[in-house]
């Protein structure tokens, strides 16, 4: 009997672990949703809770990619095109995203679901028996639920609200039963059909002869079938750049890693999928490289800034002893009888759990790019999450910027800040991920380097030190080293005054890497020099809506003088980022710019509804100039459709990703310029509509493709719009306020005057309801009067390695490869 | 017709006729109006310092509405909730507020122009309650068709078929019955805390009926309407018309029978976490 129990005991571990998990179609394959156990194999059940949340936690972020972003922001989600169950096969090379490998197409063998009208055209996953009875219904019982706090529950919120859902079939994408539903609507626009959002989702004119497209996915009367979350596992799940997958396509468990991050994802592209190609939210905003994501674009700051998503490795090494002024909620025991709630607040029902705003001086990280967030690493995960929608509606989209909103005096003209006490009284999804970041952090420590030799299969380092010394050069590896502590260990170590006999790859007793590769102290941008706009994000600014997540402190920084675009406030920086693992992260810099542009190849150009499938749009461009300002070509030398490199997430794939990146890097003078352009006209109507003569009229402004995105972007089109109305109401307020943002009374007088012109053009297209184009020339006149950022070249900067020799750069090339 | 009165016919779903003579108390506003955006007071620290009391809404009128400015209706707005998808015939009134949307052309142009365009608000005003009298809501099949005086004129006027205008007797008046919307609970444009009846014009066509010369004024080819509603008490709400989303007016709905008949309140549309008065209380 004892045998009996062990060998049961046994199985059960070796499930719980994932190794013999029930496969597709095996019993007990429908409550199977552990496959990140397999990813993270060898963690404690507290980690391992930890790495569950990151992976499946969404915490309210379906109501906001399911309704808030299409009705309050206008921008229209194509789910289906992402999602559909029989574009499994080119998902990742459409839009980056990985497979869940749980998860099967209905109708393949072994699959549960036999038909696409089963699961509404999705994929069948872990967990949908249930979930598809509830389609239409109430009731539905998540998953997360069950989530078993290591502890116990104690005083924190309900697991419920911490909302799992099951897999879309794409990895940290979640999906929720609609309760709204209605499979008589959904038939009726779909041809019939439960298992296709085809009729849903197909682009029609507004009216006959229109040039305007619209679909169902702006008509909100209609309720899908699902509602999708995500995860912050969403942008971060990745491959393992240990064991690659052999199909990227298909990736099973043990190919996978939680924290990495994804650096194929499109995630701007998807979320602007339902949006015509020429509107100005996928124009502007889907021109992002593949693992970048502007996480300024929904709570926008009118500043071109996509950056990669950080990262994660080595978490427990990262420099965090920052002293900075933070105000902040922190633990109390109790609060005054009485107190303000914005100043002590206890959770009701909960006693002991108490927290008080105050500022302290204490050591902190730097988290994001220029070192915002930086008020603690937990309330750092926290803001990870408003980042991918949780708690928009109870907390933060009150405080945004409404693009249309033009009149100072009116709510939502500018950003206000977003209250973190109000977010944790009125948000459930907030309090259950607030509880848990402990088992999160906790996850995140546990982060460990993918190291060349490991991923070659080596024995050691050492091994792979003899690789790159017989590819590089004898002694490269160690002459690679000298060179950098001479020119690179002063940002990209941690280690106090590092020198040739440092061990940049020592470990200490945890068995965790000493040294960051990277100090996380802030440069101003002008020194570094590379694309300074996302050093230029102000959504941390004081006024702004992130303003509680940065510390005094980061308030408190001075302007860069040596900037053209206004800085200070906290703005104009770079943190110096960590080189661990970088053999396996190219291309390089905050944006993925300084290296090969890479792509995905997938199976056929455009979908079934004739939208695209391949999103490469090549930044490479030729300069001339016209008049003061640039022209650029697109395509470049050699450009076009096909001048990138092909996903290759193997080993030997990154790796010559990682040497060509490099020696970009360090040759500034040999990378072709990158600037991404508009490929195609944007169409904007603007301002009032009013109608006469039987005509709808508005004010109708065409901008050409051609012109840099970034530009764009950038443009704070809202001054500008009072600047227009000064210069016929009131031209001397107006040349004031222009000559104090340009210096100079007589040039304020030229372009107050130019502006003059400008808006009696409008207002007589207006009259006439003609289209007004933008010309090139007027286009740049706005950009150098209201851009935040008027950067244009991408991939330019960070010269450090320029004046190095050819065999310094190949020796740096292979000493950072051992790191 | 004056420019201002084809203005005005373009707007006609947005409108609602006043019907109410009840007395017009007015709630105590929570602050007084500011002049930038960044001054106002956040609707959760509102709603969190003053909530509504069940005796502030029963004093709650058009006219008690219309006195307000721009910013003090809103907070009004975010404190309520969406309360149940009206059904039948409501009357209503226009607020253009002080502060809000058009009349705010007349603080922004200043002078003559500044006093011009008070002048075509104002006219704007009185051709809406003119020509418009009400909506009628179509629950059951989440619907909706507004009430419009002067029809035939109307049908002229936009060289529409006068014969295939729907009617309905309301109050012992013959209405047409025009500009089809669909109804669902939606994303407010003001407040996000929580959802709000909308009422959307913007698929008009695909409802029965639909006059594609008068009704396509509102859709998507047109002026883009969308108003949203929240309740103030049962058979009374206030609400928010916004062109191509963009704000333009406030309006109140009223039902008298609903009014009288009261009850208990149901919740249609996602009440949001916020604690609020109730609505049903009297």
């Amino acid at each position: 009997m004892r045998k009996v129990l062990t060998i049961a005991g046994m199985a059960l571990l070796l499930v719980l672990a994932g190794s013999v998990r029930p496969g597709v179609g095996e019993p007990g394959y429908d409550t199977q949703d552990q496959g990140f156990r397999v990813a993270e194999a060898g963690l404690t059940e507290e980690q391992l809770a930890g790495a569950e949340l990151w992976y499946k936690a969404t915490a309210g972020t379906s109501r906001f990619t399911t309704y808030v972003f299409q009705q309050r922001m206008g921008v229209l989600i194509d789910w289906f095109r992402v999602l559909r169950a029989d574009g499994r096969r080119d998902r990742f090379a459409t839009w980056g995203l990985i497979n869940d490998p749980a998860c099967c197409t209905p109708g393949s063998p072994g699959c549960p679901a036999k038909s696409l009208e089963e699961t509404y055209g999705f994929e069948y996953c872990p967990g949908d028996a249930e979930l598809l009875r509830h389609v239409g219904k109430t009731g539905y019982r998540d998953p997360a639920c069950d989530f078993k706090d290591p502890g116990g529950l104690g005083d924190k919120q309900n697991p419920c609200d911490l909302e799992f859902g099951t897999s879309t079939g794409a990895l940290g994408f979640r999906k929720f039963p609609n309760p709204r539903f209605n499979a008589e609507a959904w038939r009726k626009v779909n041809g019939g059909r439960l298992g296709t959002w085809n009729g849903y989702r197909e682009r029609k004119p507004a009216s006959p002869g229109s040039t305007m497209m619209v679909s169902h996915l702006s008509d909100p009367s209609i309720e899908p079938p699902f509602l999708i979350g995500m995860s912050c596992g969403a942008c971060h799940i990745a491959f393992n750049p240990l064991k690659p997958p052999k199909d990227p396509a298909h990736p099973q468990w043990e190919n996978l890693k939680l924290l990495i991050g994804n650096q194929y994802l499109r995630s701007s592209e998807i979320m602007a999928s339902g949006m015509p190609t020429d509107s100005p939210e996928w124009q502007l905003f889907s021109h992002e490289r593949p693992g970048t994501v502007d996480t300024s674009a929904i709570p926008n700051d009118i500043v071109h800034n996509p950056g990669t998503m950080n990262a994660l490795i080595s978490f427990a090494s990262r420099p965090h002893g920052f002293s900075e002024k933070v105000r902040k909620w922190r633990p109390v025991a109790a609060c005054p009888a009485g107190a303000d709630p914005d100043a002590c607040w206890c959770e009701p029902g909960k006693p002991g759990k108490c927290k008080e705003f105050s500022e302290k001086t204490e050591d902190v990280y730097h988290i994001l790019k220029g070192g915002e967030d930086s008020i603690g690493a937990l309330e750092a995960i926290q803001r990870v999450y408003f980042n991918i929608g949780s708690c928009s509606e109870e907390c933060w989209l009150n405080h945004l910027t409404d693009l249309r909103q033009l009149d100072p005096t009116q709510r939502n003209f500018g950003q206000t800040p977003f209250d973190i006490g109000q977010c944790r009284r009125d948000c459930a999804g907030f309090r259950a991920i607030e509880d848990r970041l402990g088992l999160i952090a906790g996850f995140f420590m546990t982060s460990r380097p993918a190291d060349l030799w490991e991923a070659r299969g080596l024995d050691d380092p050492g091994d792979l030190v003899e690789q790159l010394d017989a590819e590089f050069g004898p002694g490269a590896v160690a002459r690679g080293k000298r060179v950098f502590v001479q020119n690179c260990a002063n940002c990209h170590s941690s280690q106090p005054d590092p020198t040739e006999n440092t061990d940049f790859r020592a470990v200490n007793a945890a068995g965790h890497r000493i040294d960051w590769l990277g100090n996380d102290e802030i440069t101003p941008v002008s020194e570094v020099k590379t694309y300074r706009c996302r050093s230029l994000h102000s959504n941390h600014m004081k006024g702004h809506v992130w303003e509680q997540y940065a510390s005094t402190t980061y308030h408190e920084r001075p302007a860069d003088p040596n900037l053209p675009d206004p800085s200070g406030g906290g703005r104009g920086y770079y943190r110096n980022i960590s080189l661990i693992n970088a053999w396996a992260h190219a291309p390089f810099l905050h944006h993925n710019a300084v290296g090969p542009e890479i792509c995905g190849k997938p199976s056929a150009a455009t979908d079934d509804l004739g939208l695209d499938a391949d999103l490469y749009r090549s930044p490479y461009v030729k300069i001339s100039r016209q008049g003061s300002h640039p022209v650029y070509q697109a395509g470049g030398q050699a450009g076009g459709k096909d001048d990138c490199v092909p996903y290759d997430p193997s080993v030997q794939g990154r790796y010559e990703l990682y040497k060509q990146s490099m020696a970009e890097l360090l040759n500034p003078q040999q990378r072709r310029p990158k600037v991404s352009l508009l490929d195609h006209d944007i169409r904007i109507d603007f301002g009032p509509r009013t109608f006469r003569g039987r005509t709808i009229r508005s004010f109708k402004l065409s901008v050409p493709a051609g012109l840099p995105a970034g530009l764009l972007v950038s443009f704070d089109f809202k001054p500008l719009v009072a600047d227009l109305v000064l210069a016929k109401n009131d031209r001397r307020k107006l040349e004031s306020r222009l000559t104090e943002r340009l210096g100079s009374a007589a040039e304020a007088k030229e372009k107050a005057r130019w502006l003059d012109r400008l808006g009696s053009r409008i207002l007589r297209k207006a009259v006439f309801t003609q289209n007004l184009r933008l010309n090139p020339d007027d286009a740049y006149t706005l950009f150098a009067l209201y851009d935040t950022c008027t950067a244009e070249i991408e991939n330019e900067g960070h010269p450090f390695g320029e004046s190095l020799s050819d065999d310094d750069k190949k020796a740096l090339t292979a000493f950072l490869a051992t790191l | 017709m004056r420019p201002v009165r084809l203005l005005a016919c373009t707007l006609l779903p947005l409108f609602v006729a006043c019907a109410t003579a009840r007395p017009t108390p007015t709630p105590s506003p929570t602050t007084a109006p500011s002049s930038g955006y960044a001054a106002k007071p956040d609707f959760a620290r509102v709603e969190r310092d003053h909530p509504l009391t069940p005796a502030e809404r029963a004093a709650l009128t058009p006219e008690s509405l219309s006195k307000l400015s721009q910013d003090e209706i809103d907070q009004i707005y975010a404190r309520l909730t969406a309360g149940p998808i009206p059904d039948g015939p409501h009357q209503g009134t226009v607020i253009f507020a002080r502060g809000g949307s058009l009349p705010r052309l007349e603080e922004i142009l200043g002078g003559v122009k500044g006093f011009l365009a008070k002048k075509a608000v104002q006219d704007l005003e009185q051709a809406a309650e003119f020509l418009w009298k009400g909506k009628v809501f179509y629950r059951d099949k989440r619907e909706l068709r507004n009430q419009i005086t002067n029809r035939k004129k109307l049908a002229r006027l936009f060289k529409a078929d006068v014969s295939r205008m729907r009617t309905a007797t309301i109050d012992g008046r013959e209405v047409g019955l025009l500009f089809p919307a669909k109804l669902y609970c939606g994303q407010s444009l003001l407040d996000s805390r929580r959802e709000s009846v909308i009422i959307d014009y913007f698929f008009g066509d695909e409802i029965d009926g639909y006059l594609p010369e008068i009704d396509g004024i509102a859709g998507r080819g047109g002026l883009q309407i969308r108003d949203e509603i929240r309740m103030v008490r049962p058979g009374f709400y206030l609400g928010r018309a916004y062109v191509a989303k963009l704000f333009l007016l406030n309006f109140t709905l009223y039902n008298e029978e609903v009014a009288a008949r009261g009850g208990e309140v149901r919740e249609d549309c996602r009440p949001g976490a916020q604690q609020v008065a109730s609505a049903g209380g009297r």
